[in-house]
Protein backbone atom coordinates (compact mmCIF):
# COMPACT_ATOMS: atom_id res chain seq x y z
CA UNK A 1 0.00 0.00 0.00
CA UNK A 2 2.96 2.61 1.12
CA UNK A 3 4.29 1.69 -2.56
CA UNK A 4 0.99 2.60 -3.95
CA UNK A 5 0.92 5.68 -2.13
CA UNK A 6 4.12 6.83 -3.13
CA UNK A 7 3.09 6.17 -6.65
CA UNK A 8 0.37 8.23 -6.54
CA UNK A 9 2.39 10.93 -4.70
CA UNK A 10 5.05 11.14 -7.21
CA UNK A 11 2.13 11.10 -10.00
CA UNK A 12 -0.09 14.19 -8.25
CA UNK A 13 2.76 15.95 -6.80
CA UNK A 14 4.98 16.68 -9.67
CA UNK A 15 2.02 18.01 -11.75
CA UNK A 16 1.04 20.40 -8.83
CA UNK A 17 3.63 22.79 -9.80
CA UNK A 18 2.17 22.73 -13.78
CA UNK A 19 -1.46 23.48 -12.21
CA UNK A 20 -0.09 26.61 -10.33
CA UNK A 21 1.44 27.94 -13.84
CA UNK A 22 -1.40 27.51 -15.15
CA UNK A 23 -3.55 29.06 -13.54
CA UNK A 24 -1.32 32.07 -13.03
CA UNK A 25 -1.11 32.17 -17.00
CA UNK A 26 -5.11 31.84 -17.46
CA UNK A 27 -5.93 34.17 -14.57
CA UNK A 28 -3.11 36.68 -16.13
CA UNK A 29 -5.04 36.70 -19.50
CA UNK A 30 -8.04 36.72 -17.75
CA UNK A 31 -7.06 40.01 -15.67
CA UNK A 32 -5.72 41.55 -18.95
CA UNK A 33 -8.51 40.80 -21.08
CA UNK A 34 -11.22 42.01 -18.20
CA UNK A 35 -9.33 45.42 -17.38
CA UNK A 36 -9.43 46.00 -21.14
CA UNK A 37 -13.01 44.74 -21.60
CA UNK A 38 -13.98 47.01 -18.64
CA UNK A 39 -12.41 50.09 -19.82
CA UNK A 40 -14.37 49.81 -22.86
CA UNK A 41 -17.19 48.96 -21.58
CA UNK A 42 -17.33 51.06 -18.62
CA UNK A 43 -17.19 48.24 -16.37
CA UNK A 44 -20.57 46.78 -17.29
CA UNK A 45 -18.69 43.95 -19.48
CA UNK A 46 -15.64 41.14 -18.42
CA UNK A 47 -15.21 39.54 -21.17
CA UNK A 48 -14.45 36.07 -19.54
CA UNK A 49 -17.03 33.09 -19.15
CA UNK A 50 -16.84 29.43 -18.15
CA UNK A 51 -13.24 29.53 -17.47
CA UNK A 52 -13.65 25.89 -16.73
CA UNK A 53 -13.44 24.75 -20.16
CA UNK A 54 -9.63 25.92 -19.94
CA UNK A 55 -9.62 23.47 -17.14
CA UNK A 56 -11.27 20.86 -19.36
CA UNK A 57 -8.30 20.95 -21.96
CA UNK A 58 -5.86 21.40 -18.99
CA UNK A 59 -6.59 17.82 -17.35
CA UNK A 60 -7.02 16.73 -20.83
CA UNK A 61 -3.45 17.21 -21.57
CA UNK A 62 -2.67 15.61 -18.15
CA UNK A 63 -4.25 12.29 -18.87
CA UNK A 64 -1.41 12.24 -22.25
CA UNK A 65 0.49 13.09 -20.24
CA UNK A 66 -0.19 10.15 -17.64
CA UNK A 67 0.94 7.97 -20.06
CA UNK A 68 3.89 9.46 -21.76
CA UNK A 69 5.69 10.55 -18.92
CA UNK A 70 4.30 8.79 -15.51
CA UNK A 71 4.02 5.74 -17.54
CA UNK A 72 8.04 5.08 -18.10
CA UNK A 73 9.03 6.57 -15.01
CA UNK A 74 7.17 3.91 -12.93
CA UNK A 75 8.00 1.41 -14.94
CA UNK A 76 11.86 2.49 -14.52
CA UNK A 77 11.29 2.03 -10.61
CA UNK A 78 9.77 -1.56 -10.73
CA UNK A 79 6.01 -0.94 -10.33
CA UNK A 80 3.88 -3.49 -12.27
CA UNK A 81 0.86 -2.01 -14.72
CA UNK A 82 -1.97 -2.55 -12.77
CA UNK A 83 -0.34 -0.23 -9.86
CA UNK A 84 1.04 2.62 -12.63
CA UNK A 85 -2.98 2.06 -13.64
CA UNK A 86 -4.29 2.72 -10.10
CA UNK A 87 -2.09 5.72 -9.29
CA UNK A 88 -2.98 7.48 -12.50
CA UNK A 89 -6.30 7.09 -11.54
CA UNK A 90 -5.81 8.52 -8.51
CA UNK A 91 -3.64 11.17 -9.36
CA UNK A 92 -6.11 11.65 -12.06
CA UNK A 93 -9.18 12.33 -9.49
CA UNK A 94 -6.82 13.74 -6.38
CA UNK A 95 -5.94 16.58 -9.61
CA UNK A 96 -9.45 17.07 -10.41
CA UNK A 97 -10.34 17.84 -7.34
CA UNK A 98 -7.88 20.27 -6.39
CA UNK A 99 -8.78 22.21 -9.69
CA UNK A 100 -12.72 21.59 -9.19
CA UNK A 101 -11.94 23.40 -5.64
CA UNK A 102 -9.94 26.27 -7.30
CA UNK A 103 -12.11 26.56 -9.85
CA UNK A 104 -15.41 26.84 -8.23
CA UNK A 105 -13.73 29.17 -5.18
CA UNK A 106 -12.96 31.54 -8.13
CA UNK A 107 -15.70 31.28 -10.24
CA UNK A 108 -18.52 31.83 -7.71
CA UNK A 109 -16.31 34.71 -6.34
CA UNK A 110 -16.29 36.04 -10.13
CA UNK A 111 -20.02 35.72 -10.30
CA UNK A 112 -20.32 37.52 -7.07
CA UNK A 113 -18.29 40.34 -8.08
CA UNK A 114 -19.78 40.19 -11.50
CA UNK A 115 -22.90 39.44 -12.48
CA UNK A 116 -21.84 38.80 -16.06
CA UNK A 117 -19.28 36.51 -15.54
CA UNK A 118 -20.83 32.68 -15.27
CA UNK A 119 -19.16 29.63 -14.34
CA UNK A 120 -19.71 26.70 -16.51
CA UNK A 121 -21.77 24.86 -13.30
CA UNK A 122 -24.01 27.70 -12.50
CA UNK A 123 -24.75 28.79 -16.22
CA UNK A 124 -26.56 25.08 -16.24
CA UNK A 125 -27.51 24.64 -12.97
CA UNK A 126 -27.45 27.83 -11.01
CA UNK A 127 -25.37 29.22 -8.04
CA UNK A 128 -25.44 28.48 -4.42
CA UNK A 129 -24.72 25.32 -4.02
CA UNK A 130 -20.39 24.96 -3.68
CA UNK A 131 -20.40 21.10 -2.75
CA UNK A 132 -22.65 20.69 -6.08
CA UNK A 133 -20.40 22.75 -8.29
CA UNK A 134 -16.79 21.20 -6.98
CA UNK A 135 -18.30 17.71 -6.97
CA UNK A 136 -20.12 18.47 -10.39
CA UNK A 137 -16.70 19.61 -12.13
CA UNK A 138 -14.54 16.99 -10.20
CA UNK A 139 -15.86 13.98 -11.73
CA UNK A 140 -16.16 16.26 -15.12
CA UNK A 141 -12.13 16.70 -15.37
CA UNK A 142 -11.65 13.10 -14.22
CA UNK A 143 -13.79 12.10 -17.12
CA UNK A 144 -12.39 14.05 -19.65
CA UNK A 145 -8.30 12.92 -18.14
CA UNK A 146 -9.52 9.29 -18.18
CA UNK A 147 -10.39 9.99 -21.92
CA UNK A 148 -7.71 11.45 -23.48
CA UNK A 149 -5.40 8.63 -20.83
CA UNK A 150 -7.14 5.83 -23.41
CA UNK A 151 -7.24 8.17 -26.27
CA UNK A 152 -3.08 7.93 -25.69
CA UNK A 153 -2.96 4.49 -25.12
CA UNK A 154 -4.91 3.71 -27.82
CA UNK A 155 -2.74 5.55 -30.18
CA UNK A 156 0.48 4.36 -28.64
CA UNK A 157 -0.48 0.77 -28.72
CA UNK A 158 -1.99 0.83 -32.22
CA UNK A 159 0.62 3.03 -33.74
CA UNK A 160 0.61 6.27 -35.86
CA UNK A 161 -1.39 4.54 -39.36
CA UNK A 162 -3.71 2.48 -37.19
CA UNK A 163 -4.68 5.30 -34.81
CA UNK A 164 -5.21 7.77 -37.96
CA UNK A 165 -7.63 5.29 -39.27
CA UNK A 166 -9.20 4.41 -35.81
CA UNK A 167 -9.96 8.47 -35.45
CA UNK A 168 -11.16 9.15 -38.85
CA UNK A 169 -13.35 6.24 -38.01
CA UNK A 170 -14.39 7.35 -34.78
CA UNK A 171 -15.46 10.98 -36.47
CA UNK A 172 -17.03 9.33 -39.48
CA UNK A 173 -19.85 7.76 -36.96
CA UNK A 174 -19.96 10.47 -34.55
CA UNK A 175 -21.07 12.85 -37.85
CA UNK A 176 -23.35 9.93 -39.31
CA UNK A 177 -25.42 9.30 -35.70
CA UNK A 178 -26.03 12.94 -35.68
CA UNK A 179 -27.08 13.06 -39.38
CA UNK A 180 -29.37 9.79 -38.75
CA UNK A 181 -30.21 11.26 -35.24
CA UNK A 182 -31.23 14.46 -37.08
CA UNK A 183 -33.14 13.63 -40.23
CA UNK A 184 -33.26 9.50 -40.77
CA UNK A 185 -34.55 8.61 -37.36
CA UNK A 186 -38.67 9.35 -36.33
CA UNK A 187 -39.46 12.30 -33.76
CA UNK A 188 -40.74 10.39 -31.44
CA UNK A 189 -37.53 8.28 -31.03
CA UNK A 190 -35.44 12.05 -31.14
CA UNK A 191 -37.29 13.58 -29.03
CA UNK A 192 -36.91 10.33 -26.14
CA UNK A 193 -33.52 10.47 -26.63
CA UNK A 194 -33.00 14.46 -26.23
CA UNK A 195 -35.78 13.50 -23.15
CA UNK A 196 -33.04 11.14 -21.95
CA UNK A 197 -30.15 13.50 -22.40
CA UNK A 198 -32.10 16.14 -20.42
CA UNK A 199 -32.65 13.35 -17.32
CA UNK A 200 -28.88 12.47 -17.09
CA UNK A 201 -27.66 15.73 -17.09
CA UNK A 202 -29.99 16.24 -13.95
CA UNK A 203 -33.46 18.55 -15.05
CA UNK A 204 -36.31 16.60 -13.91
CA UNK A 205 -39.52 16.94 -15.56
CA UNK A 206 -41.01 18.66 -13.22
CA UNK A 207 -38.73 21.73 -13.45
CA UNK A 208 -36.16 20.58 -10.89
CA UNK A 209 -32.64 19.79 -11.35
CA UNK A 210 -31.13 16.35 -9.95
CA UNK A 211 -27.33 16.93 -9.56
CA UNK A 212 -27.17 12.86 -8.84
CA UNK A 213 -27.87 12.17 -12.31
CA UNK A 214 -24.81 14.00 -14.10
CA UNK A 215 -22.54 13.00 -11.37
CA UNK A 216 -23.12 9.29 -11.52
CA UNK A 217 -23.12 9.95 -15.36
CA UNK A 218 -20.22 11.50 -15.71
CA UNK A 219 -18.55 8.61 -13.09
CA UNK A 220 -20.28 6.03 -15.35
CA UNK A 221 -18.66 7.21 -18.59
CA UNK A 222 -15.26 7.97 -16.69
CA UNK A 223 -15.33 4.52 -15.56
CA UNK A 224 -15.95 2.95 -19.26
CA UNK A 225 -13.07 4.80 -20.45
CA UNK A 226 -10.74 3.53 -17.67
CA UNK A 227 -11.87 0.10 -17.75
CA UNK A 228 -11.10 0.23 -21.04
CA UNK A 229 -7.93 1.94 -20.84
CA UNK A 230 -6.66 -0.66 -17.90
CA UNK A 231 -7.63 -3.65 -20.74
CA UNK A 232 -5.08 -1.27 -22.49
CA UNK A 233 -2.65 -0.70 -20.37
CA UNK A 234 -2.31 -4.47 -18.85
CA UNK A 235 -0.98 -5.54 -22.60
CA UNK A 236 1.49 -2.17 -22.83
CA UNK A 237 5.13 -2.37 -23.96
CA UNK A 238 7.46 0.07 -23.22
CA UNK B 1 15.86 -21.02 -4.97
CA UNK B 2 18.01 -17.56 -4.95
CA UNK B 3 17.85 -17.03 -9.10
CA UNK B 4 16.91 -15.47 -11.80
CA UNK B 5 15.02 -18.54 -13.86
CA UNK B 6 15.03 -17.99 -17.22
CA UNK B 7 12.80 -20.41 -18.78
CA UNK B 8 11.65 -21.18 -22.85
CA UNK B 9 11.54 -17.38 -23.42
CA UNK B 10 10.68 -16.84 -26.68
CA UNK B 11 9.97 -13.29 -28.34
CA UNK B 12 8.85 -12.41 -31.89
CA UNK B 13 8.39 -9.13 -33.61
CA UNK B 14 6.29 -9.60 -36.55
CA UNK B 15 8.42 -11.78 -38.30
CA UNK B 16 11.96 -11.46 -36.70
CA UNK B 17 12.43 -14.09 -33.69
CA UNK B 18 14.45 -12.04 -31.01
CA UNK B 19 14.72 -14.25 -28.39
CA UNK B 20 14.07 -17.92 -29.64
CA UNK B 21 13.29 -20.29 -26.54
CA UNK B 22 15.92 -19.18 -24.66
CA UNK B 23 16.72 -20.92 -20.70
CA UNK B 24 19.02 -20.20 -18.17
CA UNK B 25 19.81 -19.29 -14.51
CA UNK B 26 21.88 -16.36 -12.97
CA UNK B 27 22.34 -17.67 -9.53
CA UNK B 28 22.41 -15.08 -6.56
CA UNK B 29 25.95 -13.59 -5.59
CA UNK B 30 28.21 -13.68 -8.97
CA UNK B 31 28.92 -10.51 -11.05
CA UNK B 32 27.22 -11.40 -14.90
CA UNK B 33 28.29 -10.72 -18.24
CA UNK B 34 25.62 -9.94 -21.01
CA UNK B 35 27.19 -10.06 -23.97
CA UNK B 36 26.28 -10.18 -27.73
CA UNK B 37 26.60 -8.30 -30.93
CA UNK B 38 23.93 -5.25 -31.54
CA UNK B 39 20.34 -6.86 -32.48
CA UNK B 40 21.43 -10.10 -30.69
CA UNK B 41 18.68 -9.89 -27.80
CA UNK B 42 20.33 -8.73 -24.83
CA UNK B 43 17.85 -5.69 -24.10
CA UNK B 44 15.04 -7.68 -25.27
CA UNK B 45 15.72 -10.23 -22.72
CA UNK B 46 16.57 -7.64 -19.80
CA UNK B 47 13.59 -6.29 -20.57
CA UNK B 48 11.17 -8.70 -20.42
CA UNK B 49 13.35 -9.59 -16.76
CA UNK B 50 12.37 -6.29 -15.97
CA UNK B 51 8.87 -6.49 -16.63
CA UNK B 52 8.84 -4.09 -19.20
CA UNK B 53 8.22 -5.94 -22.20
CA UNK B 54 6.49 -9.25 -22.63
CA UNK B 55 7.53 -12.44 -23.64
CA UNK B 56 5.36 -14.30 -25.89
CA UNK B 57 6.55 -17.85 -24.46
CA UNK B 58 7.95 -18.99 -21.22
CA UNK B 59 8.17 -17.28 -18.10
CA UNK B 60 10.94 -15.74 -15.76
CA UNK B 61 11.31 -16.07 -11.59
CA UNK B 62 13.31 -14.41 -10.04
CA UNK B 63 13.58 -16.06 -6.58
CA UNK B 64 11.14 -18.72 -7.31
CA UNK B 65 8.66 -15.71 -8.01
CA UNK B 66 7.05 -15.20 -11.07
CA UNK B 67 8.36 -11.67 -12.34
CA UNK B 68 5.69 -10.80 -14.76
CA UNK B 69 3.37 -8.06 -13.65
CA UNK B 70 4.41 -8.73 -10.09
CA UNK B 71 4.76 -6.62 -6.94
CA UNK B 72 6.68 -8.70 -5.00
CA UNK B 73 9.40 -8.86 -7.36
CA UNK B 74 9.72 -5.02 -6.76
CA UNK B 75 12.20 -4.78 -3.95
CA UNK B 76 13.68 -7.80 -5.32
CA UNK B 77 15.75 -6.44 -9.00
CA UNK B 78 16.40 -3.02 -10.08
CA UNK B 79 17.42 -2.66 -14.03
CA UNK B 80 19.81 0.56 -14.80
CA UNK B 81 18.54 0.70 -18.92
CA UNK B 82 20.15 2.43 -21.72
CA UNK B 83 16.61 4.16 -22.49
CA UNK B 84 16.05 7.63 -20.92
CA UNK B 85 12.73 6.69 -18.85
CA UNK B 86 12.82 8.95 -16.25
CA UNK B 87 10.93 12.66 -16.17
CA UNK B 88 13.71 15.41 -17.64
CA UNK B 89 11.89 18.31 -15.88
CA UNK B 90 12.85 16.86 -12.24
CA UNK B 91 16.32 17.67 -10.61
CA UNK B 92 18.86 15.16 -9.85
CA UNK B 93 18.26 15.28 -6.16
CA UNK B 94 14.57 15.19 -6.18
CA UNK B 95 14.64 12.09 -8.43
CA UNK B 96 17.21 10.53 -5.46
CA UNK B 97 13.70 11.39 -3.49
CA UNK B 98 11.67 9.75 -5.08
CA UNK B 99 13.63 6.66 -5.29
CA UNK B 100 13.98 6.80 -1.81
CA UNK B 101 9.73 6.55 -1.68
CA UNK B 102 9.53 3.68 -4.11
CA UNK B 103 12.50 1.67 -2.70
CA UNK B 104 12.68 0.25 0.76
CA UNK B 105 16.46 0.13 0.27
CA UNK B 106 17.65 3.68 -1.15
CA UNK B 107 20.57 4.68 0.38
CA UNK B 108 20.63 8.62 -0.31
CA UNK B 109 23.52 9.17 2.24
CA UNK B 110 25.47 6.88 -0.63
CA UNK B 111 24.11 8.62 -3.60
CA UNK B 112 24.68 12.07 -2.89
CA UNK B 113 28.30 10.58 -1.93
CA UNK B 114 28.35 9.21 -5.05
CA UNK B 115 27.53 12.22 -6.97
CA UNK B 116 29.86 14.02 -5.56
CA UNK B 117 32.63 11.65 -6.40
CA UNK B 118 31.30 11.61 -9.96
CA UNK B 119 30.99 15.38 -9.58
CA UNK B 120 27.25 15.45 -10.13
CA UNK B 121 25.48 18.71 -10.11
CA UNK B 122 22.17 17.43 -7.96
CA UNK B 123 20.47 21.38 -8.68
CA UNK B 124 20.52 20.22 -12.22
CA UNK B 125 17.38 18.67 -14.29
CA UNK B 126 17.58 15.56 -15.77
CA UNK B 127 17.26 16.85 -19.24
CA UNK B 128 20.04 19.47 -18.60
CA UNK B 129 22.54 16.64 -18.06
CA UNK B 130 24.96 15.84 -20.31
CA UNK B 131 24.49 12.01 -22.26
CA UNK B 132 27.70 10.90 -19.80
CA UNK B 133 26.06 12.51 -16.66
CA UNK B 134 22.88 10.93 -17.01
CA UNK B 135 24.25 7.83 -17.62
CA UNK B 136 26.33 8.73 -14.65
CA UNK B 137 23.00 9.80 -12.76
CA UNK B 138 21.11 6.05 -13.71
CA UNK B 139 24.50 4.40 -12.48
CA UNK B 140 24.61 6.00 -9.23
CA UNK B 141 20.61 5.18 -8.49
CA UNK B 142 21.78 1.51 -9.58
CA UNK B 143 24.50 1.87 -6.71
CA UNK B 144 22.50 3.19 -4.06
CA UNK B 145 19.81 0.54 -4.27
CA UNK B 146 19.84 -2.56 -1.64
CA UNK B 147 18.34 -4.93 -3.67
CA UNK B 148 19.35 -8.40 -4.23
CA UNK B 149 19.57 -8.16 -8.42
CA UNK B 150 21.15 -5.04 -10.41
CA UNK B 151 21.08 -5.09 -14.00
CA UNK B 152 22.88 -2.64 -15.84
CA UNK B 153 22.48 -1.85 -19.73
CA UNK B 154 25.25 -0.82 -20.90
CA UNK B 155 26.03 1.49 -18.09
CA UNK B 156 29.37 3.64 -19.27
CA UNK B 157 27.93 4.86 -22.33
CA UNK B 158 29.38 8.26 -22.66
CA UNK B 159 31.56 8.19 -19.79
CA UNK B 160 35.04 8.95 -19.80
CA UNK B 161 37.90 6.61 -18.93
CA UNK B 162 38.43 8.29 -15.26
CA UNK B 163 34.45 7.54 -14.62
CA UNK B 164 34.33 4.04 -16.54
CA UNK B 165 36.98 3.24 -13.91
CA UNK B 166 35.53 4.30 -10.73
CA UNK B 167 32.22 2.80 -11.91
CA UNK B 168 34.03 -0.58 -12.04
CA UNK B 169 36.00 0.15 -8.63
CA UNK B 170 32.31 0.85 -7.06
CA UNK B 171 30.52 -2.54 -8.62
CA UNK B 172 33.44 -4.26 -7.38
CA UNK B 173 33.13 -2.42 -3.91
CA UNK B 174 29.12 -3.03 -3.26
CA UNK B 175 29.41 -6.58 -4.80
CA UNK B 176 32.20 -7.25 -1.97
CA UNK B 177 30.42 -5.54 1.06
CA UNK B 178 26.84 -6.96 -0.04
CA UNK B 179 27.04 -9.86 -2.08
CA UNK B 180 24.32 -8.89 -4.44
CA UNK B 181 24.20 -10.38 -8.29
CA UNK B 182 24.72 -7.45 -10.55
CA UNK B 183 24.14 -8.34 -14.42
CA UNK B 184 25.97 -6.33 -16.85
CA UNK B 185 25.14 -5.96 -20.30
CA UNK B 186 28.31 -4.29 -22.69
CA UNK B 187 30.08 -4.19 -25.89
CA UNK B 188 32.91 -3.35 -24.02
CA UNK B 189 33.62 -6.21 -23.40
CA UNK B 190 37.81 -5.90 -22.26
CA UNK B 191 36.80 -3.17 -19.45
CA UNK B 192 34.60 -5.79 -17.83
CA UNK B 193 36.48 -8.81 -18.40
CA UNK B 194 38.22 -8.27 -14.98
CA UNK B 195 35.50 -7.64 -12.65
CA UNK B 196 32.71 -10.31 -14.20
CA UNK B 197 32.64 -13.88 -12.85
CA UNK B 198 30.27 -15.73 -15.37
CA UNK B 199 29.55 -14.53 -18.65
CA UNK B 200 26.25 -15.29 -21.02
CA UNK B 201 26.84 -15.43 -24.76
CA UNK B 202 23.96 -14.54 -26.58
CA UNK B 203 23.77 -14.46 -30.26
CA UNK B 204 20.40 -14.29 -33.03
CA UNK B 205 18.21 -14.92 -29.60
CA UNK B 206 19.73 -17.70 -28.47
CA UNK B 207 21.77 -18.36 -25.67
CA UNK B 208 25.51 -19.88 -26.97
CA UNK B 209 27.33 -20.21 -24.15
CA UNK B 210 26.93 -19.66 -20.35
CA UNK B 211 30.30 -20.10 -18.52
CA UNK B 212 32.78 -18.63 -15.85
CA UNK B 213 34.96 -16.37 -17.39
CA UNK B 214 37.78 -18.51 -15.22
CA UNK B 215 36.52 -21.95 -17.06
CA UNK B 216 36.30 -20.06 -20.71
CA UNK B 217 39.74 -18.50 -20.38
CA UNK B 218 41.13 -21.79 -19.59
CA UNK B 219 39.04 -23.44 -22.21
CA UNK B 220 40.13 -21.09 -24.86
CA UNK B 221 43.61 -20.69 -26.38
CA UNK B 222 44.99 -19.76 -30.25
CA UNK B 223 47.28 -21.57 -32.18
CA UNK B 224 49.58 -19.73 -34.77
CA UNK B 225 52.15 -21.25 -37.23
CA UNK B 226 51.94 -22.13 -41.16
CA UNK B 227 48.55 -22.79 -42.30
CA UNK B 228 49.35 -26.23 -43.12
CA UNK B 229 50.51 -27.02 -40.03
CA UNK B 230 47.68 -25.65 -37.90
CA UNK B 231 44.76 -26.57 -40.16
CA UNK B 232 47.13 -30.65 -38.96
CA UNK B 233 46.87 -29.63 -35.45
CA UNK B 234 43.36 -28.40 -35.47
CA UNK B 235 41.90 -31.98 -37.48
CA UNK B 236 39.25 -33.03 -34.73
CA UNK B 237 39.16 -30.26 -32.33
CA UNK B 238 36.60 -27.37 -31.45
CA UNK B 239 38.14 -24.42 -33.79
CA UNK B 240 35.71 -21.47 -33.41
CA UNK B 241 37.23 -19.31 -35.89
CA UNK B 242 40.52 -18.26 -37.51
CA UNK B 243 42.62 -15.00 -38.94
CA UNK B 244 45.28 -15.51 -41.77
CA UNK B 245 48.25 -13.54 -42.34
CA UNK B 246 49.40 -14.28 -45.74
CA UNK B 247 50.78 -17.75 -45.30
CA UNK B 248 50.52 -17.44 -41.54
CA UNK B 249 47.47 -18.78 -39.61
CA UNK B 250 45.72 -18.18 -36.05
CA UNK B 251 42.82 -20.47 -35.46
CA UNK B 252 41.35 -20.03 -31.82
CA UNK B 253 40.24 -23.34 -30.42
CA UNK B 254 38.15 -24.11 -27.50
CA UNK B 255 39.23 -27.50 -25.41
CA UNK B 256 41.68 -29.19 -23.64
CA UNK B 257 45.15 -28.04 -24.52
CA UNK B 258 47.43 -31.18 -26.69
CA UNK B 259 50.70 -30.97 -26.53
CA UNK B 260 52.59 -30.04 -29.53
CA UNK B 261 54.02 -32.12 -32.30
CA UNK B 262 57.97 -32.77 -31.77
CA UNK B 263 59.55 -30.48 -33.98
CA UNK B 264 56.33 -28.73 -34.26
CA UNK B 265 56.61 -24.68 -35.11
CA UNK B 266 53.43 -24.08 -33.39
CA UNK B 267 52.79 -21.19 -31.00
CA UNK B 268 49.91 -21.76 -28.22
CA UNK B 269 49.02 -18.75 -26.81
CA UNK B 270 45.84 -17.37 -24.32
CA UNK B 271 43.32 -15.82 -25.82
CA UNK B 272 41.10 -12.93 -24.00
CA UNK B 273 37.63 -12.76 -23.28
CA UNK B 274 36.87 -10.03 -26.58
CA UNK B 275 38.64 -12.01 -29.10
CA UNK B 276 36.66 -15.62 -27.57
CA UNK B 277 33.33 -13.56 -27.84
CA UNK B 278 34.17 -12.32 -31.36
CA UNK B 279 35.25 -15.69 -32.56
CA UNK B 280 32.18 -17.17 -31.24
CA UNK B 281 29.67 -14.56 -32.25
CA UNK B 282 31.33 -14.95 -36.17
CA UNK B 283 28.93 -17.81 -36.71
CA UNK B 284 31.38 -20.76 -36.57
CA UNK B 285 34.95 -18.70 -37.33
CA UNK B 286 35.07 -16.99 -40.96
CA UNK B 287 37.89 -16.99 -41.97
CA UNK B 288 39.82 -13.72 -42.21
CA UNK B 289 42.77 -12.14 -44.33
Amino acid sequence: MNKLKAAVSYEYLTKLKAVGIFYIIEYLCVAFILSIVAISTGGKEIGSNVLEVSSIIFVSVVGVLGYKEDFKALLQNGYPRKYIFGATICMFALLSGTMAFIDTIIGNVLHHFYRTYFTLFGSLYGYGNLFANWLWLTVLYLMFGSLFYLAVLVIHRAGKMQSLFIGIGISGVILIGFSVFRFVLPDEIVRSVAVFVIRVMGFMSDGTTNLIFPVLSFLVIGAVFESISYAVIRRTEL
Amino acid sequence: MNAIQIKNITKRYKDVTALDDVSFSIEAGKIYGFLGRNGAGKSTLINIISNRIFADEGEVLVDGIAAKENMAVHDKLFCMSEADLYDGDLKVKEHFKWTGRFYDGFDLDRALDLSRKFNLNINKRFRALSKGYQSIFKLIIALSLNVPYVIFDEPVLGLDANHRELFYRLILDAFENGGRTFIIATHLIEEVANIIEEVVFIDDGKIILQESVEKLLEAGYSVSGMAGEVDRYCQGRNVIGCDMLGNLKIAYVLGEKAALPQGSHLQITAINLQKLFIKMSEKGGVENE
